[in-house]
Order: C-alpha cells, then structure tokens, then sequence
C-alpha cells in the first residue's frame, strides 16, 4: 500500500519533526539563531539568494539563513509535512492561493509593527490588501504575474493580420486566418489553449472572462453561471469548433512544460494567453527567432470594457509554528532581502533575483530600480497592464476550486460537455466545495 | 483407582512439566526470533494502516499537529461514495488494471517462454534488455516517453507519418491518454514479469516434455497440457502482483499528464496525493487510501481464492 505509506509517512514525518524540533541552535530568545528558507527557485537563483544571506549573516552575525530549494511540484507537500514542526521551514516562499490555509492553521505569522509600516510605505497598496488576511499582513509580497495575448509577429505577417486583436471578434477572426490545414489535419492552429496544469487552463480564461466583465467569484460566491462567464467557455467551444484551437497541442506536463509551449516556439501556434513569467522559457527555448514574439492585451469581450487579466502574486510568510526569537530574525532577514540596501543600484536582493527570471518585483522602489529592464517590449507590456489586473480569488478552498473550473474547461476544450452544460456543473462543484472549506 | 490415578498422574507428571516447559522455551524463542522483524512489520505496515484509518475519521490539513485533527467519524467515507471524482478515478483505475492485464499477462508468458526454449546464445542478453526497463527509474523515463509521445512532432507520431498514417495524440487527448499510460507500464514491467515466468519455468520437470513428446505432442500440446497448469503457481503470482502495481501507478500519472486531459488518466493514487498535498484534505484522502487497500484485499483473496478452486 504504497499510497497509504505516503499519507501515513507524511503524518508520521510531522510528528517526528514536531517531537524533535530538529534545530541546532537553541531556539530560545536571546540565543544564536539558525533559520531556514524553502524556496523552488533554481540553482542560479538560490545561488544569489545564498549571497543575500550571506550579506545579512555578515551585518547580523548571530543569525545563519539556510536555504532550502525543492521543485515547485513539492512545494507544497515539503510545506505540509514540516510545515507544523519547529525545524520545519522559518520562512517559505509561497503562491498566495495558499495562503488562506496558512493562516486559518497558523502557519503564516502576522507581519510585526515593523515590517507592516515597511509594507505599508513601500509596496502599493492593493498587493498589501491581497496578503493581509485576518487583519494583519501575513508576509512580503514579491513577484507579480499577470496574463496577457503573446503573438508571433511572423505567422500575423504571413497571414496579413495588421494588428493584434482587440476584441473577441477580432480574435477569432485572426484566429481563423492564422490556422493553416494540410487536408483535414490542423498544421498550425490559431489559438491556443493550455490542458493538464489547473493554472494555465484556470487562469488566461479567467483573464477572458473579466476582459468580458465578468468573474469567478462575488465575495465567496462563485459566479459561473454568470452569462458573462458562459460566454467565455462558448467562445474556447467556437474556436475548438471552427478548428481555431487544437486541443491535441494544449497538453502541459507536471515541469508545465510540453506540447502547448513547443508548438508556440515551433511557430505552430498564432496566439497564445500567457503570464509574464514564461519570458525566460521562451528566450531559452526560441533563441533567434524570440524576436518573433510580442504581446498585446487581452481581447475585450462584448460585456466588457477593457482588458483585465487575472493576477496572482507569490509572498514570503515567516512560519507561525517557529519559536519568537527564530520569527524576530526571520522578518529582520525579510526586511533585508526586500530592502533597497541588499541589491544592486537601489535595488533589493529579491527584485535582482526576480528580475533575473523575467518576474516583475513588486516594491515600489524596486520598479524604479529596474526601469531600464522592465521597458523591455515583452516585459513592458505586462507592466502597463498591472492597473487593470484582477487577482484570483484566495479564498480557503482555492485550490480545488481552481481544479474543478480547470476540469469543465477541459471538458469544453475536448467536446464532453458544452459550455452551458459546462459552466452549470462548474458552479454547483464550487459551490459546494467553498462551503466545505468553510470559505 | 484414587492411588493409580495418583500414581498415573504422578508418572505423568514429570513428561509433561518438561513438554510445558519445553514449550515455553519454544514459544519464547519464537517470540525472540520474530520479534524484530514483526516490530520492523508492525511500525512500518501495520502502524501506518492504522493511521491512516485513523487521520479518515477526522478533517485534518497536515499543517498542524495530528492531536488538533476534527474529528468526521465516517464523514469522509460518506462523502467518497458522493464524489464523482473517486468514482471518476475508480473507473479510471480499474479500466487501466484490466487493460494492464490482459496485455501484460499473455504477452509475459509468452515472451518467458520465447527466452526459456530455444537453445540460442543470444538469450542471456536479451531477458538482461528486457529487463533493464524495470530497473531504470520511472521518472527518468517517463519524461523520455513524454518526449516519445509528443503529438505530430514527437518520434512515435513522425513513425507514423512516415508510413503514411494519422497518429493519435497519445498524452493529449482524453481518449488515448490512459491507453498511452499503459503502454508505458507494460513496456517499463513486462522484463520483470517475463523473469517470473522464466523462474517459474525452470520448475517444470523436463521428464514431462520429454514424456509428453513420447506421447505425440507437439509443442502447442505441451503449452496448453504441460506448460501452463504448471505455471498456475507463477501466473497467480504474477496476476497478483501485476493488479498491485497497476492499483498503485502514480510516477507517471504524475509527471506526464497531472491526471488530464479532463480527468482521463485521474487514478485512484493521484487523486489520493492530490486530496492530500494539493487540497489539504488528508481526512478525505485517508479514506481513498484505506478504501482502496480494502479493495486489493478482496481482489487478491478472490483471484487466490479462485486459482485454489481451479487446483
């Protein structure tokens, strides 16, 4: 019983831990302090953020940061099972639908006076808004990704297409022209979707559906038989039915790699509902020919008035299991690595660290900082959509929310529902699963 | 006859002290001997069993504590049976054990006995590539075969366009998708299972070949007469342990298809991992769990059960 060891050994490993604390310091006010960072960053980023720590040990002699870095698939599941233990993670890097949870189980410490009059004079004010649960802040805000149209300027040319769609209309109609069919097989598809990674299914047709003036929820209610809504999962049903989008090149795999960014970087792929965070794996993957790529807003439905891409934002949280003395040095590390002193040219050590991904920081200061980087085309064009993002919903339960709406759509792309039908489902499952999680 | 059964109890006496007590030497060195490995049992089979039916009985996030778990009683149960998605998985589950087995079992007897008959030289390298499949680990292959299975770019579909046909999309289309999977399990365990059937072969006695050609048998003869009620043994076996690891597949549910296209490759192991780590609802995902040992329980005693009937 493979599965039942796992669940088992998980609890088990969180007892352990908790019995055994596991630290090597003592743990007490006063006392030398040893904290630690889970992060999924890659090599090259926990490298810098060894150096930041580095710094800060320097300046701070009796506290020593160990970073942690484990695959963002295990993110999550490293969390759950140290999360509740005292030599489990001080501070973790986390996506804000999870935070919630944290907090409802106490695992993400309210912000000290300090560092949410640091919050507050220094990160804009709705990023505050969206990390502060149950009257406090609950960590630093650090990257932003937002949703946006990424085209490629050669197939547009090939196909006469002046300008990137504005409007929904207009892209199913550059969509159409975009798709190219060698007999009755799709070489080239117009549009593509994203299947098999909740995120990139949930989020660019939720970017769609408030571009049409809609949204998921209305305080914890959600809202999916909305019309506004419906006619977003109709209109992924157009476009899979006209031939537009081919469903058999929308797969991504668990590294949210796969079929869908291949066919993008191959040229087989016209437009595409991408976050700003992908910029990377495209300059990698694209080399030459990522001169080819641009980005636009997202089309405007025929309910909306402007474009309006979800949002969603990863924090640093300091964790409310460990003992005072270890969160004091922990949210003295965090106003470090946020601060304009630890980074290069005004910049903070964390927005360096961003910005060597293609991820947008999110102090004010930092923004400054890096003006030069961020008027880069592809970035730029993220930027200017940042006053009109909406962020997804983090309500307790968000998760498997975000997992059932990714289902139906799925079920849409595939033919085995039709929106209505769809979007019917869709509204009942998150219903009651947001009345479970007590959200 | 009080004086006789005195002195018969009294002969009686003294064998019987030194049987007790011999027996208790036994029964203790019994308990000193199984002692180790029935602890080693206990704390890693039997005590995560009873965890988890214990953690199905409560609501519990795994961020705190297991003393802070609510207490559900047999709510999670009661909800499983209401869930599309476990009924979803279960459906899911099963048709990839059957499909499992109907290519596995035949195509290891015979490939077993490919390797097992013939006298070529050549046999000993090819069971060790057969069965280099098994030993290599599923998540460095099944990222290969995510690769292998690419739509209209990937080998296997430009094999296909060379002889001129229309391959399916594998991995992306909820159609194939599980199919997909299969195939990748069956090409990853059919060495190990071949091996079984190798083993299994070399304790059929020769004399009964060597009589049943006596007799006029040719070879189709002996297979159905000879080979098979003798491996009933091993194909028991390897039925048995074949349903486990289908039941259990997760690597590459996991890496290459995180249960989609729309739900088609959800088994019942990812939706149990993901209950738990992803939802946070390890009440619920204990009560997959120990459901599903309950299942492999009455599977493996109904296949035992009736391979006996059939000895």
């Amino acid at each position: 019983m493979r599965i039942t060891g796992v669940i088992s050994l998980g609890a088990a490993l969180a007892l352990t831990l908790t019995a055994c604390g596991g630290s090597g310091d003592t743990g007490n006010d006063g006392g030398k302090q040893t904290i630690s960072f889970l992060t999924h960053w890659g090599p090259e980023q926990v490298t810098a953020l060894k150096a930041a720590a580095s710094e800060f040990q320097k300046k701070n002699p009796g506290v020593t940061v160990d970073v942690r870095a484990v695959p963002f698939a295990n993110l999550l599941s490293t969390l759950r099972t140290q999360g509740a233990s005292p030599g489990g993670p001080t501070i973790a890097g986390i996506y804000d639908l999870w935070l919630p949870e944290l907090v409802r189980d106490g695992l993400a410490a309210p912000a000290p006076a300090t560092a949410a009059a640091d919050l507050k004079a220094n990160w804009p004010a709705n990023l505050v808004d969206g990390i502060t649960k149950q009257g406090a802040a609950r960590g630093y805000p650090n990257e932003v990704d937002l949703y946006a149209l990424n085209y490629n300027k050669k197939l547009f040319a090939e196909a006469g297409i002046a300008a990137p769609p504005k409007t929904w209309d207009e892209l199913v109609s550059a969509a159409a022209k975009l798709t190219k069919r060698d007999g009755d097989k799709v070489t080239q598809q117009g549009f593509g979707v994203i299947t098999s990674w909740p995120a990139g299914v949930v989020h660019p047709w939720l970017s769609l559906v408030g571009s049409n003036g809609g949204a998921l929820l209305d305080g914890s209610t959600p809202k999916l038989d909305d019309p506004k809504v419906l006619a977003a999962a109709e209109l992924y049903a157009r476009l899979v039915k006209e031939g537009s989008t081919q469903p058999s090149m929308s797969n991504a795999n668990a590294n949210t790699t796969g079929p869908y960014l291949d066919n993008f970087v191959n040229g087989k792929t016209g437009m595409i509902i991408m976050a700003n965070w992908w910029q990377s794996a495209l300059k990698e993957a694209m080399g030459d020919k990522y001169g080819d790529v641009a980005v636009a807003p997202l089309p405007v439905g025929p309910g909306g008035t402007a474009s309006a891409p979800v949002s969603y934002s990863w924090l640093t949280v300091v964790n409310g299991k460990a003992t005072t003395a270890k969160q004091d040095a922990a949210w003295k590390f965090l106003a470090f690595l946020n601060g304009p002193e630890s980074g290069k040219n005004g910049s903070s050590a964390m927005a360096d660290i961003l910005m060597s991904m293609g991820i947008l920081p999110s102090r004010t200061s930092d923004l400054t900082a890096h003006k030069s980087d961020l008027s880069d085309p592809f970035i730029a064009a993220y930027v200017a959509e940042l006053p009109n993002a909406k962020p997804f919903p983090a309500v307790l339960g968000g998760e498997a929310m975000s997992q059932a709406v990714q289902k139906h759509i799925e079920n849409v792309v595939f033919g085995k529902e039709t929106a209505q039908e769809a979007m019917a489902a869709a509204q009942k499952e998150v219903a009651d699963i947001l009345t479970k999680a007590g959200a | 006859m009080t004086v006789r059964t005195r002195s018969t109890t009294a002969v009686r006496a003294t064998p019987g002290r030194r049987a007790g007590a011999r027996g208790i030497s036994r029964r203790a060195a019994a308990v000193a001997f199984l002692s180790p490995s029935m602890a080693v049992i206990g704390v890693f089979v039997a005590v995560p069993i009873a965890l988890t039916f214990w953690i199905s009985l409560h609501d519990w996030s795994m961020y705190t504590p297991l003393s802070e778990m609510s207490w559900r009683g047999l709510g999670n149960y009661q909800d499983l049976l209401a869930s599309q998605e476990f009924f979803t998985a279960l459906r899911n589950t099963v048709i990839y054990v059957l499909l499992v087995l109907v290519v596995t079992i035949p195509l290891a007897l015979a490939l077993g006995m490919l390797l097992y008959f013939p006298k070529n030289a050549g046999k000993g390298v090819a069971r060790a590539a057969l069965f280099s499949t098994y030993v290599v680990p599923t998540v460095a292959i099944a990222i290969v075969w995510g690769a292998l299975y690419a739509p209209d770019y990937g080998p296997i579909a430009q094999a296909f366009d060379a002889v001129g046909l229309d391959a399916p999309a594998w991995l992306s289309d909820p159609g194939t998708a599980l199919v997909s999977l299969v195939v990748f399990h069956v090409w990853q365990m059919i060495g190990y299972y071949t091996i079984l059937v190798i083993a299994g072969l070399t304790q059929i006695p020769i004399d009964l070949y060597e009589a049943a050609r006596i007799d006029g048998a040719g070879f189709w003869r002996q297979t159905v007469s000879v080979t098979l009620p003798l491996l009933r043994r091993t194909t028991t076996f390897i039925v048995l342990i074949a349903i486990i690891n289908a039941i259990q597949v997760f690597d590459p549910v996991y890496i290459l298809t995180q249960g989609g296209p729309a739900e088609s490759t959800t088994v019942l192991s990812f939706a149990i991992q993901r209950s738990a780590f992803q939802y946070g609802l390890a009440g619920q995902a204990s009560a997959m769990a120990f459901s599903l040992l309950l299942v492999l329980v009455a599977v493996a005693g109904v296949v035992l059960a009736a391979m006996r009937r059939r000895s």
